[in-house]
């Protein structure tokens, strides 16, 4: 070929290729997403099952716009309120939801439920968490179970080798722990969430669950006698000095490396902690375990507090198909399996085979399947009351004998939002 | 100016003047409208509520926290990197062959992005391994070796010196050619009369010192009442409030609590605090060249 057909040539195919190129990207279809799902909490997971829908859908192509878990709660509400909303993304079941929802935000999926019999494969118990108003809008992915995580081997330093069901028992584990010269109790509450756990567990067992649920709906006052109490039980084990100190100093990943190094016994948290220390090459069984969180008062009904992760459509989704599209890939039981393993999340549905749960998995989901399940604190009450109540919650940490004053002020803060 | 010359001014300040409107005087106006609303922030329908918002900001001891801190930054930024960047510049003034050394790693703060001091500083406050504690414990001192972010008492304080570390570096690098401007004379002249140094620091050149001296003021105060990243970054505002300052509070109301109207009025008010220190600044820096006139 000479040089003048070669200048001819060469720029021709350039042209047909981009051409070509130009027309293979027409017909592929965007679906932006959003999700929480960053560095300990499965973001190498999340992106292999973005991989996977792909590969098996060749159509779609999936633009992860993720930012940082806290940072995401700024993100969406931006992107959302600037009508530039993803096509897909991941939110908290619960008073979060409901937010969005009663904002006429969310795009209602109890159609896409009936038409892929979501009733078939989404247990009976994880469903409350779909629907609001009525309607479906959250899509469940997963479900976390909060209990405690110890560190096996340092208990059986401390000669402790059966885990306390009742209060006391677990008061004389905290003792024989402090003896042996290990603090008992590791908690990060520098990002204030890691501390509602407690007083959920404080509440619902020496108040009862309803109460509990009343205080969150805003039909119960923050210095009733029964939060007293609650807070007063809780106020036992900070001032019997079973916390490590300065809790607001640390986050959750360091209250779980000083449970995995042996600095504390344990660390009351939701399953995805497991999920972390995976991923730093803990082994289950043998350098964490779990047990529920110990019953206060028999009479009480026993419960556990969790989160139920889910996905949301925004109402005004530029590519509200491909969401769904990509719903169904995450609800199948290849993908629920691999979620479930990389991020220590139990399966939102039943068609996964459990025994691909690791030992410490299998406890938490045998557990979730014998009692009531609660969302945690601020995602039981509205955004504006839980960020009043995760302050206190801070401050309480801080220090514990002003808790009649924080009640006091917080309660202030549930008049003005409940407008009570 | 002749008529032609007019209108191609005016041609070619539209590009600049319309991303002014859109980026600066609508989101501006947007705030004062959502601040009287009851918008959450991403609902369809709000409400007008007049000036409750105002009201309410009055009443909210959340607010007169933010407020207070506010003030003790603002105090801070004229304190801390005046004092700090003139003592620095005094020192690097005419100083040999170290001097250039010294100026540009004392500079080297103003490189960095806030949110990367705000990075470095946690570090260094890091209860277990920061370089204060491990300082500390090093020298029997582990009785002080507190968590000091996490304490309501230090918060504060340990974002502020954070800022002005890089705030001082400003304020150097402004005297440091405030000092060039001198006329050598001045200070020779008063050498002769025999001042000693000190004197001739207080009675000649800190008083010629004047016009980079507001600069210096108005840069500090004015970055202190934006200064938001640092503490986003250091912080948060907490623990509990503790280090809030207006801008922080705007943000958790807006973005955390879905207050987005009660947000508006709290920038309103920052705004207002703001527009009225610029004012003061460009009254004195007239001042301050009519003098030098």
């Amino acid at each position: 070929m000479n040089t003048r057909k070669l200048l001819f040539v060469v720029p021709f195919a350039l042209i047909i290729l981009l051409l070509g190129s130009a027309l293979v990207t027409a017909q592929q279809q965007d679906i932006s997403i959003v999700h929480y799902y960053s560095s300990a909490l499965g973001q190498e997971t999340m992106s292999a099952l973005f991989q996977s829908f792909e590969a098996a859908n060749g159509e779609y192509k999936v633009v992860d716009n993720s930012a940082g878990h806290e940072d995401f709660k700024t993100q969406i509400l931006v992107t959302i309120a600037g009508n530039n909303p993803p096509d897909l993304f991941s939110y908290w079941a619960g008073a979060r939801t409901q937010f969005v929802v009663d904002a006429d935000r969310l795009m209602p999926l109890t159609d896409f439920w009936n038409e892929n019999n979501l009733d078939d494969i989404i247990p009976a118990g994880v469903k409350p968490a779909a629907v609001y108003n009525g309607e479906i809008y959250n899509i469940p992915m997963n479900v976390h179970v909060v209990g405690f995580f110890y560190n096996p081997k340092v208990m059986e330093a401390a000669g402790i080798t059966e885990m306390p069901a009742t209060w006391d028992e677990f008061i004389a584990m905290c003792d024989t722990l402090k003896t042996a010269g290990v603090a008992p109790i590791a908690l990060g509450s520098l990002n204030r969430w890691p501390a509602q756990f407690w007083f959920d567990y404080m509440v619902s067992y020496t108040a009862g669950a309803d109460y509990r649920q009343a205080l969150m709906a805003g039909e119960a006052a923050y210095n009733d006698p029964e939060v007293m109490t609650a807070m007063e039980t809780w106020k036992g084990l900070v001032d019997a000095g079973y916390f490590v100190p300065d809790a607001n100093a640390y986050d959750w990943t360091d209250a779980a490396d000083q449970v995995a190094n042996g600095d504390a016994a344990m660390t009351l948290m939701g399953t995805f902690i497991t999920g972390y220390w995976d991923g730093n090459g803990l082994v289950p069984g043998e350098d964490y375990d779990f047990f529920p969180f110990p019953v206060i008062n028999p009479e009480l009904p026993v419960v556990t507090h969790g989160t139920v992760d889910g996905w949301a459509v925004p109402a005004s989704a530029a590519n509200p198909d491909g969401a769904k599209a990509l719903l169904l890939h995450m609800l199948t039981p290849e993908s629920q399996a691999a979620w479930a393993l990389g991020q220590g999340a139990l399966a939102a549905v039943s068609n996964v085979d459990t025994s691909i749960y690791t030992p410490v998995m299998k406890k938490a989901s045998d557990y979730l399947a014998q009692v009531q399940f609660l969302s945690g604190y601020d995602l039981s009450t509205t955004p504006p009351m839980a960020e009043g109540g995760l302050n206190m919650f801070a401050q309480f940490m801080n220090d514990p004998s002003g808790y009649a004053t924080y009640l006091d002020e917080t309660e202030a803060v549930a008049v003005d939002v409940f407008g009570k | 100016m002749n008529k032609t010359r007019y209108w191609w001014a005016t041609l070619f300040l539209i590009p600049p003047l319309s991303v002014y409107l859109a980026f600066v005087v609508f989101p501006l106006l947007s705030s004062f409208y959502y601040s009287l609303t009851d918008w959450n922030g991403f609902a369809v329908d709000y409400n007008f509520v007049g000036l409750k918002n105002f009201e309410k900001l009055f009443r909210d001891p959340l607010f007169s926290n933010a407020a207070g801190n506010t003030i003790i930054w603002t105090i801070a930024a004229i304190v801390i990197p005046t004092v700090a960047g003139l003592t620095l510049a005094l020192a690097m003034y005419e100083r040999g062959v170290f001097a250039n050394f010294y100026k540009s790693l004392f500079y080297l703060p103003i490189s960095l992005a806030l949110a990367v001091i705000g990075q470095i500083w946690l570090w260094i406050y890091q209860p277990n391994w920061g370089l204060i504690n491990t300082l500390l414990r090093g020298v029997g001192l582990d009785d002080l070796a507190l968590a000091w972010l996490a304490k309501p008492q230090y918060a504060l304080i340990g974002v502020i010196i954070a800022w002005a570390w890089q705030q001082t570096a400003l304020s150097m690098v402004i005297f440091l050619a405030g000092l060039t401007a001198i006329p050598q004379e001045l200070i020779e002249a008063a050498h002769i009369d025999g001042a000693n140094y000190s004197q001739r620091v207080r009675r000649v050149i800190i008083p010629l010192l004047a016009p980079a001296s507001v600069v210096v003021i108005a840069l500090a105060v004015i970055n202190s009442l934006k200064s938001f990243d640092v503490l986003y970054v250091m912080t948060r505002g907490g623990p509990f409030h503790s280090s809030d300052n207006l801008a922080m509070f705007m943000y958790n109301e807006s973005f955390q609590k879905y207050n987005m109207g009660y947000g508006s009025a709290i920038a309103v008010v920052l705004f207002l605090i703001t527009l009225a220190v610029i004012a003061v600044y460009f009254r004195q820096s007239a001042n301050v060249e009519r003098l030098y006139d």
